[in-house]
């Protein structure tokens, strides 16, 4: 009976915003450039909320809330990193959205092409995009297969729950697209505001009066948790700080950050955005509370069990509605960002992969029908990665985060350093993934430092220094 | 004198989150409840808009 009520809920939630997105979009004619960057007439408010809706997932919602419950201050880094991914963007973002305009760019491996002139590096960079976007599909997937098993009281299990999922998010992405998604936005940021004010701040209160005497609690119950360890210790003080920097830097790497920048109405747009957006971040620390409250109250989960940390509590303290209420947001922020990373990634395979190097369906109809298609399969390629993967939700993460940032140099050194060539950038690229591949592979982090980091330092290095090297060559030509 | 400004706004806040953040790694002082350390990162994210804000008053873009 109570799964009845919580999965109501969930069901009914998430159909009302698919009815609102799509009574809002019914006067946009859909072609392809206005299915993947929304006819690049988004102006500020528009924007923020497709980047809010984008950057704060179930990623934020479970993925903080579970790391701080298992590590406790570890999880700061992830209040921190989006911030420094702001102030870049400030610099950054404006210049690809120039580039885009100018050239009529779609999606991120085009800006390899207007910016280095070369189809190979071009269709490299696609086929790692799409790789390196699936580990993050799969995180929205977990998360979403989280919230309806945990609405469905031991009701629904996981599998269930990940076919469920899978279904939701590709039938979303179907009816949606980019603008569905920020119009979708709209009902999923009051939504979650909502919930984070209920388990960020009402749940403290309720259980201790007051979030001082939660952390005077935390402090005898867990005194290592609430600083980070020694400077070499794993999640210690070096990897935090070379985790912000990873991931603060490849903060807006991802092919669907790229795609949203493409949407911008002009650039100003962008660099108000990168303003406004920290503020944003301040709903992590009530994410925070909740994962300590969590901690608290209903300790003992463990694995990749800590991601339905705060959920578990209101489960078992509250009524199916507020659950459903809770779980119907938590669907939604991992709906609405699963459309824009399986939209970004499908449009680069029918693009970048299929047009330009097979040079199938060229014309809009044949590749709108492709794109969907290849949302399908990478979809399917996120359930097999979720049931090869089984680790928690920031694992996910930062796993594409040493992916995507070595894309980073590309970007940076393309617009603010003239010598970069396309030799020096293809040889970092090439190295960073490999090593990124190798160190995450076999599980070593140096000295506690993220192995992302040091692959991102080595990409920057070939890149500056074969950049150098084959700077005559290029000048000739 | 454009180019360290904008150059000094944008890294002060980036290093206050990264770089610096070892140094502040304590409980204590608690700051209105929350480990010093935390708030520290909370109080920086609240003040970046303001960076970013004077960034773009050195453009001249607002």
């Amino acid at each position: 009976m109570s799964a009845f009520g919580s999965l109501g809920i969930l069901v009914a939630i998430v159909a009302g915003t698919i009815v609102f997105a799509l009574v809002s979009l019914r006067r946009v004619a859909m072609s392809p450039q206005e299915y993947i960057v929304g006819g690049r007439g988004f102006g500020s408010v528009f924007l923020w909320v497709l980047l809010a809706g984008e950057i704060y997932t179930s990623f934020t919602f479970l993925g903080a809330a579970g790391w701080t419950y298992g590590f406790g201050a570890p999880a700061y880094y992830i209040l921190a990193y989006g911030t420094v991914g702001y102030v870049l963007a400030y610099f950054l973002l404006p210049r690809i959205w120039e580039m885009g305009k100018s050239h009529g760019l779609l999606t991120a491996p085009d800006f390899f092409m207007a910016r280095y002139g070369s189809k190979a590096l071009s269709i490299f960079t696609a086929v790692i995009y799409a790789v390196a976007i699936l580990p993050y599909v799969t995180l929205q997937l977990s998360g979403l297969q989280i919230f309806i098993t945990l609405a469905g009281y031991g009701n629904v299990n996981s599998q269930l729950g990940a076919i469920l999922a899978f279904i939701a998010i590709v039938l979303f992405v179907f009816v949606t697209g980019l603008r569905g998604t920020a119009w979708a936005s709209i009902v999923k940021d009051a939504l979650v505001i909502g919930a984070l004010l209920f388990v960020g701040i009402a749940m403290p209160l309720h259980f201790f009066g007051s979030h001082a005497t939660m952390f005077d609690q935390l402090l005898q119950a867990h005194p290592q948790m609430l600083s980070l360890a020694g400077p070499f210790a794993a999640k210690g003080t070096l990897w935090y700080v070379s985790t912000v920097l990873l991931t603060g830097i490849g903060f807006f790497m991802g092919p669907q950050s790229i795609a949203a920048t493409f949407s911008a109405k002009d650039a100003n747009v962008l660099r108000r955005n990168a303003m406004f957006l920290p503020l944003y971040q301040l709903i992590v620390l009530l994410v925070f509370f909740a994962g300590f409250t969590a901690l608290l109250v209903a300790p003992g989960l463990t694995g990749s069990a800590i991601d339905q940390s705060f959920l578990a509590v209101v489960q078992h303290f509250y009524p199916p509605w507020v659950l459903g209420f809770i779980c119907a947001t938590g669907a939604l922020c991992a709906l609405i960002p699963s459309t824009a990373l399986l939209l970004s990634a499908a449009s680069i395979v029918s693009k970048n992969i299929f047009g330009d190097l097979f040079g199938v369906a060229l014309d809009d109809r044949s590749r709108m029908i492709l794109t969907r298609a290849c949302v399908a399969v990478l979809g399917l390629g996120a359930l097999v990665l979720w049931v090869a993967l089984k680790t928690t939700l920031v694992t996910m993460l930062l796993l594409y985060y040493n992916g995507v940032t070595q894309f980073a140099p590309a970007f940076f050194l393309g617009f603010f350093w003239k010598r970069v060539t396309t030799a020096g950038v293809a040889t970092g690229l090439i190295a960073g993934i490999a090593i990124a591949l190798y160190l995450a592979a076999a599980g070593i982090s140096p000295y506690g430092i993220n192995a992302g980091f040091i692959a991102l330092i080595v990409n920057v290095a070939l890149t500056v220094s074969i950049s150098l090297l084959t700077q005559k060559k290029e000048l000739a030509v | 004198m454009q180019t360290p400004m904008r150059f000094l706004l944008a890294a002060i806040p980036i290093v206050a989150l990264s770089l610096a953040v070892p140094f502040v790694n304590r409980v204590e002082p608690r700051i209105l409840g929350l480990p010093f350390v935390l708030a520290w990162i909370a109080l920086w994210v609240i003040l970046t808009p303001a960076f970013i804000w004077g960034i773009g008053r050195v453009e001249r873009r607002w």
